[in-house]
C-alpha cells in the first residue's frame, strides 16, 4: 500500500525537524535578557500588542477562492475523463460542451466580482486623501 | 491503490525485497527506509542549496566572489554554517504564542518533503505512486501557508502577522492559476498518478534528423508552461513574488523573529519548497526523470537544480512587484489566463482527437 510510504516519509518530515531541534538545544548557549526578546519593531520600543487590527484586504477575495476552489476539485473527474471518453466515441457536444457551460457560469461570477471591485485592493480613506494632498501641492 | 504500471517497483517495495521481509512489516521497514533515503537526499540538495550554492550564484551575478576559504570552492562552508546556525542562541519574543509558535517551523519542512512522497525521481526511486498523485502533491505544497501564517500570528510582531496575512493572500491568489494550468496537461495524459504522466511523456512528438524530440509538455503546450512557472513562482513565495518576506517594506515577513534553528528550519523548508516545485515542473512539463544518456536520477536532479538556478536568476534581475500588483496579477491576469489556457486546450485535444 501507497499510504503506508507516505505515512513513513511524514513521520521522517517531522523526526527530521525535532532531530534538528534536539542537536541545537544542545549546542546552544542561553543568556536570557530582557531587552533581547522585545519584539522587533525597527529599533523602537513596540507600541501595543503584535495582534493588531488591520484591513486583512482579501475577504471577498477569499470567498471567491472558495468558489474556485471546489470548482477546481469539480473539474479534476472531467480532466482525467476527457480523453478516454473522446476516444470512445463520445460526441464533443456530451463530453466538452457541459464542462464549457460550467467554467462558463463561473466566469460570469468572477466579472461580476471584477467589476464591483472584490479583486480591488481597497485603500483607506486617508491614504487617499494624502494621495490627491500630494498631488495638488 | 498503487498498482505498478509497467513493472515499475516502488522503492519501499524494493527495500523490502532486498531485505527478504515480507507481508506488513515489510512494508513498514521498506517505508521507513525509503522514506529516510528520499528525506535526507532532499536534506543534502537544501544543504548544498542555502549555504553554499544561493551565495556563489548570487556572487555570480553580482560580479563576485563569495564563500572560498574553507574547503574546494569554499563547500565545507555548509558543515561550518550549519554547525553555525544551530548552535545560535534560540529568543523567544514577549508575548510568543508558545505551542504554534514552536509548530509552524515544524509544519513548513515537514510540508514540502511530504510532497517528495509521490515524486518520481528515476532510477526507480518513488516512494509511492497513488492514483490521485497530481492532486495529493499540491495538497501537500499548500500546507505550507498554515505555516507561514501560524509563525506569523505566534510571534507577537506586526510585521511577522502583516507577512503571514501576505502568504495566504498570494497562496489563495495562485493556487488556482496554478492547479486550473496542471489541469490542462491532466487533459493530455488522462491520469493523476504521477507514474502514468511521466510515461506519457516519453512518445516521440516530433523528428528532426534522426533526433527525436520527446512530447514533454512543455513543448506540446509551452503556453502551459510558462503560466505555471509563473504561477508556481508566487505558490513558492520567490522573486518577483516575494511579497510575504519582503525583506524592504516588512523586515523578513512571518520569519522576523524566528532565530536559531527555528530560523534555519524555516529556511530549510522554503528551500524544500523551491525543490518540490521544480520537482512537480520536471514532473508534470519535462518528463521527469527523462533523459539521455545519464540515468534517470541524475536528470531529475539536474532538472530541479535548473529551476532553483532559475529562481535565483529572477532572484538577482527581476523587481519585486507590489502587493496590489501581485493581487491584481493573480486575479486578473493569471486566473483568465489559465481558464483559458484550459478551454482552449480542451477544444483543440476535441477537435484533434
Amino acid at each position: 500500500m501507497s499510504w503506508i510510504a507516505i505515512g513513513a516519509l511524514a513521520l521522517v518530515g517531522i523526526a527530521i525537524p525535532l532531530a534538528m531541534m534536539a542537536v541545537s538545544a544542545l549546542l546552544r548557549p542561553a543568556v536570557p535578557e530582557q531587552s533581547k526578546s522585545t519584539t522587533y519593531e525597527s529599533g523602537e520600543i513596540p507600541t501595543g500588542s503584535g495582534h493588531v487590527q488591520l484591513n486583512i484586504q482579501y475577504y471577498m477575495v477569499a470567498l471567491l477562492f472558495v468558489v474556485f476552489d471546489i470548482e477546481t476539485v469539480m473539474i479534476f473527474p472531467w480532466a482525467v475523463m476527457y480523453r478516454s471518453a473522446l476516444e470512445a466515441g463520445t460526441p464533443l457536444s456530451q463530453a466538452l460542451l457541459p464542462m464549457l457551460i460550467f467554467v462558463g457560469i463561473l466566469v460570469v461570477g468572477l466579472v461580476w466580482a471584477w467589476r464591483i471591485g472584490a479583486v480591488e485592493w481597497t485603500t483607506s480613506l486617508r491614504a487617499a486623501t494624502q494621495k490627491t494632498e500630494r498631488q495638488n501641492t | 491503490m498503487a498498482v505498478p504500471l509497467q513493472g515499475e517497483v516502488m522503492l519501499p517495495e524494493r527495500i523490502a525485497d532486498l531485505l527478504g521481509l515480507g507481508g506488513i512489516a515489510g512494508e513498514v521497514v521498506g517505508g521507513l527506509i525509503g522514506a529516510l533515503i528520499v528525506g535526507n537526499v532532499m536534506l543534502a540538495m537544501t544543504g548544498v542549496a542555502g549555504p553554499w550554492a544561493k551565495r556563489k550564484i548570487t556572487a555570480a551575478f553580482t560580479d563576485r566572489i563569495a564563500v572560498d576559504r574553507i574547503g574546494p570552492f569554499g563547500l565545507l562552508i555548509i558543515v561550518a554554517d550549519s554547525v553555525r546556525l544551530l548552535s545560535k542562541e534560540l529568543i523567544i519574543p514577549e508575548g510568543a504564542d508558545r505551542p504554534s509558535y514552536d509548530l509552524a517551523p515544524i509544519i513548513l519542512p515537514a510540508s514540502a518533503l511530504l510532497g517528495f512522497s509521490v515524486i518520481p525521481m528515476g532510477s526507480g526511486i518513488q516512494l509511492a505512486d497513488p492514483e490521485a498523485g497530481l492532486a495529493l502533491v499540491f495538497a501537500f505544497a499548500s500546507i505550507a501557508s498554515v505555516a507561514l501564517v501560524t509563525g506569523g500570528y505566534a510571534s507577537n510582531n506586526k510585521y511577522s502577522l502583516m507577512g503571514g496575512l501576505r502568504a495566504v493572500a498570494q497562496n489563495i491568489a495562485y493556487e488556482i492559476p496554478l492547479i486550473v494550468t496542471a489541469m490542462s496537461v491532466v487533459v493530455f495524459a488522462g491520469s493523476l498518478q504521477m507514474s502514468t504522466i511521466v510515461a506519457e511523456q516519453t512518445s516521440t512528438l516530433i523528428s528532426i534528423a534522426g533526433v527525436s524530440i520527446p512530447a514533454w509538455y512543455a513543448f506540446v503546450n509551452p503556453f502551459a508552461f510558462v503560466l505555471f512557472l509563473v504561477a508556481n513562482m508566487a505558490e513558492i513565495g520567490r522573486n518577483p513574488f516575494d511579497i510575504p518576506e519582503a525583506p524592504t517594506e516588512i523586515v523578513a515577513g512571518y520569519q522576523t523573529e524566528y532565530s536559531s534553528v527555528y530560523f534555519v528550519l524555516f529556511y530549510l523548508g522554503e528551500f524544500l519548497h523551491v525543490f518540490l516545485g521544480g520537482a512537480i515542473m520536471a514532473t508534470i512539463f519535462l518528463g521527469g526523470p527523462a533523459g539521455p544518456v545519464l540515468p534517470g536520477f541524475v536528470w531529475f536532479v539536474i532538472k530541479i537544480w535548473a529551476f532553483f538556478l532559475f529562481t535565483q536568476w529572477c532572484r538577482s534581475a527581476i523587481p519585486r512587484v507590489r502587493i496590489d500588483q501581485l493581487i491584481e496579477i493573480g486575479w486578473k491576469g493569471m486566473l483568465v489566463l489559465s481558464f483559458a489556457n484550459l478551454v482552449l486546450t480542451a477544444i483543440i485535444v476535441g477537435v484533434i482527437a
